[in-house]
């Protein structure tokens, strides 16, 4: 372990590793570990949850390397500890600490969180006490600054209390100013109310003590007024790729991570607009990498990982617009390194499927795909049309090459959902194993995976009810009932996870308390459901004052102000609110990239283009 | 001489010290086969579309033990040199890993993970440790025929025979003023007797409080297989008639 850092703790942590399960957590040390100077401007990068889970993050990773390529500054890692290493760290009076230097994260100048989903909020607030740092940012006079990101910061306002700053969008250039800034800050002295002054105005930053929300009469928000000047909206970043280097030294990590593979992203942004997803509006416009880049990254990091995997990841590979010829050059490479490729994020169409078989020479018998709703109707409300002939060629095309296992994705709970629509996703998965069956072949097994709809900010289904718990239990019964056979195998999310979820979701400043009381009852990893306690969540809820049923059930007014309006992350409500419309009366937007511009208000909010590179090398 | 059609085998003895002492066997092995990519080996692959990488482990260590002989074999498809391998293999391994030594075996040779029986230990007590009490114990526990003693595992409990595994056992001089014990254990093929265990039985017998053998740093030096008396490296046995070290340079990729 590194001990010749000031003020590491590898002494003090040597003893502790015996004692928990999974030591290699704690280690740091992977192959491409950066040498970290000891005088520097230093971030820790922290991820809410545990190691294999967090060093899965492509975003962190890309971060971890835009600034240890900047001179005089470095970057550390920390994750959450699993429970038995923060009992043992407690109990020696362990601070939360950096795999890299094991120095205590609280002597670090940026703490920088990443917020990847509401179910990780607890452990948030955890990593800060941990840190040794007091909980909520009005208490912090010293230390580094505490800045959240990530996805979860597209409605960050129930940890408003707790962040100095968060930064909205893609974060490569503002890591860059910020770390300039806190350097400057350093060497002239500055105090830590000018630095966050200072900061909250670089581009994407919102500091939370800038806005100040004021609530009507009957608990909805009536404004977020910003204070000292700031601006009313704080508006997303967002990069050009092509001014950005992919990291090409990720880390390696000594035990098998979730994404146990290496990742090339092929582009940014999706503009296929299903209206439930909050990526697919958030990472606008669509942004795309060159074939030649991307082989290069291919074989690049190949070399300096070691990986027998790559993915060629995006929100939706086979979008992109040279799918075939990067698939075919990137075979190439793989046949000469001896790796697999796999393509996540499949449309459920023949060409998607036939793709994916084609190249994914290591074929783990199955293939996965997304129709989310069983019934056409459904789909178009959704906005994402895709018809029942495109899924039986896709079941067939993947039967045909050999697959023996079918995964698909389904959701309950969407707006105008009925009780029909649910006994249709049985119904279409009875027609796709007939259709394989017609043709004389061996039907493959169908893991149906069912998931329940929770609305989220910065989509058309924002203003839309979350439905109950006991509804959700009805339309999962449904499934349970019809969706019976020998190779159909049913699994469905825990609805007491996806409630606290939807509450989280569309929380505003007033569930911080909430949360802060979870945390305090021993709320930890609640995205793990053998640790997820839902009794403790209403008990704090209770405690906080807070009725669960306003934040999750209330169908929203068309002019309600939203605790996350104030954040542009480039599409128009006015666009979401005609989104919306569309999808009551069952009718689709082409996604813009093949059709005529949807005016959602990214290209001219933000002065930028889709970046498509279907013509160049 | 193309060795395409007469599978070579890379025999490697790997340290395990520092921080990697902390990698569980599985992690051990992952860190492995991606030290040999990264190295640029010719690796023999296997299975149905040929993505598992063909490799043979000496038996598990335990979490925290270090070790100056872990032994694993590749399966080579073409011919590279010994000392070549282990300097590629030094240049990919992560800190605490380090090749020793390398070589070539023959097609005949038994995969190192189906030849090891035993494993010689050394187990370093803090200095508050004398050597008169822990000899004592050792005298004790070598005139015993039979000792029990209950495994404890996460989903089993059961009693093993641990003076049966137990085939030599001695109070090694001071060393830094620290005592050490060096056992000679069953491990691998013949099944496992924990050097932890025998550092609790001993220690139990010396009087030792558990905080105090808890203490102790104990470190694998070599592992074998055992032919009567004789306890034979396999680093020493299989390239008899393999040819290896004979192929032609040109052949290697």
């Amino acid at each position: 372990m590194n001990s010749t850092h000031p003020g590491s703790l590898a002494d003090r942590l040597q003893p502790l590793l015996l004692r928990v399960e999974r030591p290699s957590r704690y280690l740091g040390g992977e192959w491409n570990s950066p040498d970290i100077p000891a005088e520097s401007t230093s971030v820790v990068f922290a991820y809410p949850d545990v190691y294999e889970i967090g060093m899965s993050n492509l975003g962190l990773t890309i971060l971890a390397e835009v600034v240890n390529d900047i001179e005089g500054a470095s970057a550390e890692r920390a994750y959450a500890p699993w429970l038995d290493m923060e009992a043992e760290m407690r109990r020696e009076g362990i601070p939360l600490f950096s795999l890299e230097t094991k120095r205590p994260v609280a002597s670090a100048d940026i703490f920088g969180i990443s917020i990847p989903h509401e179910l990780t909020f607890t452990n948030v607030l955890n990593l800060i006490d941990l840190a040794g740092l007091p909980l909520h940012a009005s208490d912090r006079t010293s230390g580094p600054i505490v800045v959240g990101g990530g996805c979860g910061v597209t409605n960050p306002e129930p940890l408003a209390a707790f962040f100095d700053l968060f930064v909205l969008g893609e974060g490569e250039e503002v890591i860059g100013l910020l770390v300039e800034m806190v350097g400057r800050a350093k060497s002239q002295g500055w105090g830590r109310t000018r630095l966050l002054e200072e900061a909250s105005r670089l581009r994407g930053v919102y500091r939370p003590d800038d806005y100040l929300p004021e609530y009507a009469d009957d608990g909805t928000l009536k404004e977020m007024i910003p204070q000292s000047g700031a601006a009313r909206k704080v508006t997303k970043n967002l990069v050009d790729l092509d001014d950005w280097l992919y990291p090409t030294h990720p880390l390696v990590p000594f035990c098998e991570a979730v994404h146990d593979r290496l990742n090339v992203e092929l582009f940014r942004g999706c503009t296929r607009g299903c209206r439930f997803c909050q990526a697919g509006m958030t990472y606008r416009p669509v942004r795309e990498r060159t074939a030649g880049e991307v082989v290069k990254l291919v074989d690049e990091l190949a070399q300096s990982t070691g990986y027998d995997e790559v993915s060629l990841c995006s929100l939706s590979s086979t979008d992109y617009s040279r799918i075939v010829d990067v698939t075919s050059r990137v075979a190439q490479v793989c046949e000469h390194r001896r790796m697999i490729m796999s393509l996540p994020s499949l449309r459920m169409d023949a060409m998607s499927a036939e793709l994916a078989s084609r190249l994914d020479r290591g074929g783990r018998g199955g293939l996965t795909f997304a129709p989310e709703a069983g019934s056409q109707r459904l789909r178009l409300v959704i906005n994402k049309p895709i018809s029942e002939g495109d899924m039986v060629d896709a079941v067939m095309c993947a039967v045909r090459a050999g697959r023996r296992r079918i995964k698909l994705y389904f959701m309950i709970g969407l707006p105008t959902e009925t009780d029909e629509d649910v006994a249709e996703i049985s119904k279409l998965v009875f027609r796709l194993r007939d259709a394989v069956k017609a043709e004389k072949l061996t039907p493959p097994s169908f893991n149906v995976s069912v998931s329940t709809f929770v609305p989220k900010p910065h989509t058309p289904f924002q203003w839309c009810p979350q439905i109950t718990g006991d509804e959700i239990r009805h339309r999962q019964d449904i499934l349970k009932a019809t969706l019976r056979a020998r190779s159909m195998n049913l699994s469905w999310h825990d609805r007491e996870m996806s409630t606290v979820e939807g509450l989280l979701a569309r929380g505003d400043r007033r569930l911080g308390r909430m949360v802060e009381n979870c945390w305090a009852a021993g709320g930890r990893f609640d995205s793990w459901s053998d640790h997820f306690d839902f009794e403790r969540w209403m008990r704090a809820a209770a405690d906080s004052g807070i009725d669960p049923g306003y934040y999750l059930y209330r169908q929203r007014r068309p002019d309600e102000v939203f605790p996350w309006d104030h954040l542009d992350f480039g599409v128009d409500k006015e666009f979401l609110q005609a989104e919306l419309s569309r999808a009551m009366e069952a009718t689709t937007t082409p996604d813009c990239r093949v059709a005529e511009c949807s005016e959602c208000g990214v290209c001219e909010g933000l002065s930028v283009q889709p970046v498509l590179k279907g013509s160049d090398s | 001489m193309c060795a395409a059609d007469s599978p070579l085998r890379l025999r490697v003895q790997f340290t395990k010290q520092g921080q990697a002492r902390y990698l569980s066997h599985s992690e051990y092995a992952r860190t492995l086969m991606i030290s040999a990519r990264r190295a640029g080996l010719p690796l023999e692959y296997a299975g149905t579309n040929m993505s598992r990488m063909k490799v043979s482990l000496s038996p598990p260590l335990p979490i925290g033990v270090t070790s100056d002989c872990e032994l694993v074999d590749f399966n080579l498809t073409s011919y590279v040199p010994a000392a070549e391998a282990c300097d590629l293999l030094g240049k990919a391994t992560p800190d605490g890993i380090a090749p020793a030594k390398c070589r070539l075996m023959g097609p005949e040779a038994k995969p190192v993970g189906k030849v090891i029986d035993t494993a010689v230990f050394t187990a370093a007590f803090p200095e508050t440790v004398g050597g008169g009490e822990l000899e004592d114990a050792v005298e004790r526990f070598s005139e015993m025929s039979t000792l029990p003693y209950q495994r404890v595992q996460p989903r089993r409990t059961r009693t093993v025979d641990i003076r049966a595994g137990v085939h030599g056992l001695e109070v090694v001089g001071e060393t830094e003023g620290r005592i050490s014990l060096k056992m000679t254990v069953d491990d691998g093929i013949a099944g496992t007797i924990k050097p932890w265990e025998v550092v609790e039985v001993i220690s139990g017998m010396a009087g030792i409080g558990r905080e105090v053998w808890q203490q102790a740093e104990v470190n694998r030096t070599g592992l074998f297989s055992r032919r009567g008396d004789r306890l034979i490296s396999p680093m020493d046995t299989g390239a008899g008639r393999s040819g290896a070290g004979r192929g032609a340079r040109g052949v290697r990729y």
